[in-house]
């Protein structure tokens, strides 16, 4: 530890038996499931009969399976989309939350709500504003003399999954963006004014740079939920029986290991994901040695 | 001092058993359970005097667990010695639960089946064979419908049993043919008059420009509601008798496959990606005049109050088909008790226990003589009962055959875009063939 205190003596004695339970937890738990999946995924393994070694043939059927490749593929398009939707638009809100209006608390509260609420039964909700032939969207749509939109068929699931799961997001973007802008101490802004600068010019060349960390942070956490979203776009796409529209990762390695009995497969689509999760975050840890400033 | 490194200790054992999980199974890690494998019917003796503990798991509604508890009372007061335990829980998270505790290696004594996953539980060494049980009881099998007992039947023996089964027949909404002065559907029709009609009974009853009633809805995602019945009728397959083809877009299932197509073209039946708005199930939601399905949905219908009855399926160029699929009972290979598990397989599979099932109105008893008794025929209500019990003649099996779930995650996946109106039926089918048998390839 480089900084803090040191314990001392009996302390010390504390600290390790105040940590085991965690520990135990964390290395039988968390790595130890880890070691696992790395481990089934070099086999063949149906949950019933002994697991049987395949080298890497799960990991050839990823990119030769059809379905697993659709599934990755649709984690990466929806990452692509929604990492930077959270961004813009939690900041742009953050930005109007953090003026003087009256009743600023109430707007916040109103921000977060969907970030407290259950997406199973936000998800229905916005099963009533998609709907084809009955939801809220088309009927306005047709009021104003367009063609309805099927918003939730094929060509268009894929965008109208991405935008509740950007309305669920904006809340705690909102909150990390605000906690960054009220950091930034105003006399910046005078100064800004006094020598000209317009409203523009203060928002790229101050609040930018000097909330790098807080987008920086969101960024990250953006892109881990982007990897494992799964239950807005489950609930808004699922047709038949336990079929989606847009199946992404986390589904089909559940559908996979429990629903087709093949968890090798599963354990390699589990390796791929994190990969692709830390490949992304090597290349965000890049980005904050070149352009994140922490004052 | 003394006491804080006690609360310690205390908190410290609390938290790594709330970690630990479930004891380690307790029996020996036999070998792979060979089929060849005899059983030992006295795998793990009870003391005498000592109640011993089985686990019956099943799906089903919340009404079922009454009527199983009923049946486990009857038989617990002839067997005071056998305390049967029941699970209920909904469709999927019976599958999640069961295949963790069976990976896990404490699977449930005795478990409810679907048939078509039968072979994909029974070839993975999961199932007890019931052979030796069922000729300890000569004649005990002689009482089912034959039609039943198909699905479970393999060379070494019996592995699982019907518990209820289940035939697709066409249901109607009487209160929308009387609105629209049409007649009910009769044993005559072929798909063609089933097309007419759906369409006449298609329309907008509100006026605001907007169509609210459908003549039809079914699910064409899994076969057994509709698709497979078509098919049958239009003379065609699902797969071949070895299980290594998928016939579903041969010429004769390719006429079905239009048929079917014709229907969402028409607009007699709202596209997949649509029809939740209408509710699970439109026809009892009271938002379509017909569907096929089975008796399983004949309590909820009722619940909806409005009238309705029941037809034949309609006939095809090749006369006319349904499905019949059950529900079974199936032992696990590795229970400490099955002994007592089968006895009350037997109790279940006996008359008293399926006169019980029959007052339940779900399904239809697997035994002749209680299917044509009272129990069943005079349930209340004025449903035709016999309906379900004739379609028997002319009902092909639900296929039963290994890597069925994923091979129908293939076509009902595959084909649905088609309905949706956002592909081609032709060249979708012949995707979802190659898909399909590159499955069965897979589980040969």
């Amino acid at each position: 530890m480089a900084f803090g205190l040191k314990p001392l003596g009996r302390e010390r004695i504390w600290l390790w038996g105040l940590l085991t339970p965690t520990l135990i937890g964390l290395v039988f738990g968390t790595i130890g499931s880890l070691l696992a999946t790395l481990l089934l995924s070099f086999f063949e393994w149906d949950l019933i009969r002994p697991p049987k070694l395949i080298g890497f043939d799960n990991y050839v059927a990823l990119f030769t399976n059809e379905s697993y490749f659709r599934s990755f593929k649709n984690t990466i398009i929806f990452a692509a989309m929604y990492v930077p939707g959270v961004l813009v638009i939690s900041l742009l809100v953050a930005v109007l939350m953090n003026r003087k209006i009256r009743g600023v608390s109430i707007f916040r509260t109103v921000y977060f709500l969907p970030a407290v609420t259950s997406a199973v039964a936000t998800a229905l909700v916005w099963n009533m504003i998609y709907g084809k032939d009955t939801g809220i969207l088309n009927i306005f749509l047709e009021s104003i003399g367009l063609n309805p939109v099927c918003w939730l068929c094929r060509d268009n699931a894929m965008l109208s999954v991405v935008i509740v799961n950007v309305w669920g997001a904006i809340g705690e973007g909102m909150i990390i963006f605000l906690a960054g802008l009220t950091a930034i101490p105003r006399e910046y802004y005078e100064a800004a004014t006094v020598d000209g600068a317009n409203r523009a010019q203060q928002f790229f060349r101050i609040t930018i740079p000097l909330i790098t960390p807080s987008i920086f942070f969101q960024a990250l956490i953006s892109a881990i939920n982007a990897f494992q979203a799964y239950d807005y776009i489950y609930m808004l796409t699922r047709r038949g029986q336990g079929d989606s529209t847009v199946p992404v990762a986390v589904f089909s390695i559940y559908r996979n290991a429990f629903n087709f009995f093949k968890m090798g497969v599963a354990s390699a689509q589990a390796i791929q994901l994190a990969v692709l999760v830390a490949i992304f975050m090597g290349l965000l840890l890049i980005f904050e040695r070149r352009f994140v400033v922490y004052e | 001092m003394k006491t804080r490194l006690l609360a310690l200790l205390m908190v410290s054992a609390f938290v790594l058993s709330a970690c630990g999980g479930a004891p380690a199974p307790a029996q020996t890690p036999s070998a792979q359970p060979s089929k060849e494998e005899p059983i030992q019917p006295t795998r793990a003796q009870p003391q005498a005097g000592q109640p011993v503990e089985i686990t019956f798991m099943m799906w089903g509604a919340p009404e079922e667990q009454q009527v199983w508890q009923a049946v486990v009372d009857d038989f617990t007061k002839a067997n005071p010695d056998i305390k049967v335990n029941v699970e209920v829980s909904d469709w999927d998270s019976y599958w999640a639960k069961l295949n963790t505790l069976v990976a896990g290696g404490t699977p449930p004594d005795v478990f409810a089946m679907d048939a078509p996953l039968y072979l994909d539980w029974q070839s993975r060494g999961a199932l007890l064979n019931l052979q030796p049980y069922i000729d300890s009881n000569p004649g005990f099998l002689d009482n089912f419908f034959p039609q039943t007992l198909e699905a479970y039947k393999l060379p070494e023996g019996y592995f699982g049993l019907p518990r209820d089964f289940q035939t697709i027949v066409l249901f109607y909404n009487k209160d929308m043919f009387d609105a629209a002065g049409m007649a009910y559907p009769t044993a005559d029709w072929t798909y063609d008059d089933l097309r007419a009609a759906a369409k006449a009974l298609t329309k907008d009853t509100n006026g605001d420009g907007k169509i609210d009633q459908f003549g039809f809805w079914t699910d064409v995602w899994d076969m057994e509601l509709f698709w497979s019945e078509a098919i049958w009728a239009y003379g065609g397959e699902i797969i071949s008798a070895d299980h290594t083809k998928t016939l579903i877009g041969e010429p004769n299932a390719r006429k079905a496959w239009e048929f079917i197509d014709s229907l969402f073209k028409d607009g007699s039946i709202p596209a997949p990606a649509t029809s939740g708005e209408y509710g699970d199930d439109l026809f009892q939601s009271k938002s379509a005049a017909m569907t096929t399905i089975g008796h399983w949905a004949v309590p909820g219908y009722v619940s909806a109050g409005f009238k309705f009855g029941v037809a034949p399926m309609p006939k095809g160029p090749s006369g006319r088909a349904t499905s019949v699929n059950s529900a079974g009972f199936v032992l696990s290979a590795k229970g400490q008790h099955p002994d007592q598990s089968w006895k009350f397989v037997q109790f279940a599979l006996s008359e008293a226990g399926q006169k019980r099932l029959a007052e339940l109105g779900f399904a239809i008893p697997v035994l002749k003589d209680v299917a044509n008794s009272d129990a069943y025929l005079k349930q209340p209500g004025d449903l035709d009962q016999q309906v379900f019990l004739d379609a028997l003649e002319y009902s092909h099996m639900k296929p039963v055959f290994r890597g069925y779930e994923e091979w129908a995650a293939a076509v009902g996946d595959g084909l649905a875009p088609v309905f949706d109106g956002e592909a081609e039926l032709g060249p979708t089918l012949d995707n979802v063939v190659t898909q399909a048998d590159e499955i069965l390839a897979n589980n040969q």
